[in-house]
């Protein structure tokens, strides 16, 4: 008898433990990434910035390692990716962006003063700018999750405009401009 | 006294000129446009303009070429800055500091409704961007004395899948 009402009290509880733990599951939560002195997590001692989640991939700037640098984490695998030929010592980068299969990733970087907005591919580990023909200041891009478009400011007008141009670097054949 | 009335008429007609221009429904104007965000096919492009006499973000369609309501999404006591947009570009989450801080907003078109994210979260917040199938949401987090990363997990019900 005492056993019956015990495991009638202990499946009680474990429905409702269960009943909590589901309910907290559907909505909004904040996941953990504590800080790694390592500097092989998402979050250093160190700044962290410009966060983007795409997919699995989540891009950002740090300056864990002395200078402002582009860094992928695997929100999966929880670990940082390789981006070989990406970061070089005479480049600071800012405000990154990545296409959902992970691999093109822009940003904008600045070179000895001028400003360009670089587009990486993790595939080829190749890096290239797509403004050089554009003698203005760039800055914020975005990349369309298909890889495919690539938007950002530039202020050749005079003011700050928002250019579009394809993937290989040509502005995007549309009327962007107040006639 | 004609040559002063002549000179007022003339630049009246150039001041409607440059507002002309100004409402016409091209994706940049004669003002600030900054904080382009693409969609997930690249058709729609979310942004922060000066034009119209006020600072707002604005959702442009490419493909059709026109500007798309965002109804309660700007409000006339607040500045709406960063957007980051989802897929089809349903979910909109920007920084509107209405209350005297900085928070990170959720805005469904669906719904046309608009979800504090950060509501009593402590510290200050920046920079949110919100993944293409509207799953996560990251923004930068000063509670730590230093800028860091928080994620967001809204879980796997209504997401922006194409």
């Amino acid at each position: 008898m005492k056993l019956a009402v015990r495991s009638v009290l202990a499946v009680l509880v474990l429905a409702i433990a269960l009943s909590i733990l589901l309910i907290s599951c559907s909505g909004p939560q904040y996941l953990s990434f504590p800080l790694d002195p390592s500097g092989r997590s998402l979050n250093s001692p160190y700044a962290e910035l410009s966060p983007k989640a795409v997919s699995q991939y989540l891009v950002f700037v740090s300056d864990r390692a002395g200078s402002q640098d582009v860094y992928v984490y695997h929100l999966n695998e929880r670990k940082l990716l390789d981006l070989p030929e990406l970061n070089s010592l005479d480049m600071t980068v800012a405000d990154p962006d990545i296409s959902r299969d992970g691999r093109y990733i822009v940003f904008a970087g600045n070179r000895q003063g001028k400003s360009d907005i670089y587009l990486y591919d993790r595939h080829l580990y190749k890096l290239r700018s797509l403004t050089s023909s554009l003698s203005a200041e760039v800055r914020n891009p975005s990349i369309s999750a298909d890889g495919d478009t690539i938007a950002f400011e530039s202020n050749a007008q005079g003011q700050w405009d928002i250019f579009i141009y394809t993937r290989a670097g040509d502005p995007l054949d549309i009327s962007t401009n107040p006639r | 006294m004609g040559l002063i009335l002549f000179t007022f008429l003339i630049s009246c007609q150039q001041n409607t000129a440059l507002a002309c221009s100004d409402s016409l429904n091209s994706l940049n104007s004669l003002h600030t446009e900054e904080q382009p965000a693409l969609s997930g096919d690249g058709q729609f492009i979310a942004y922060v303009s000066n034009r119209n006499g006020t600072r707002g973000i604005l959702l442009f369609d490419l493909k059709d070429q026109k500007f798309i309501d965002l109804p309660r999404l700007n409000r006339p006591d607040a500045i709406a800055e960063n957007p980051s947009i989802s897929n089809t570009a349903r979910y909109i989450v920007y920084v509107a500091s209405d209350r005297g801080r900085a928070d990170i907003q959720l805005y469904d078109r669906v719904t046309e409704q608009v979800q504090v994210l950060t509501a009593g979260y402590r510290g200050w917040v920046r920079h949110p961007s919100i993944s293409p199938d509207g799953r996560y949401i990251t923004f930068e987090t000063g509670s730590n004395g230093q800028w860091d990363i928080e994620v967001i997990d809204r879980g796997t019900i209504e997401l922006d899948v194409l």
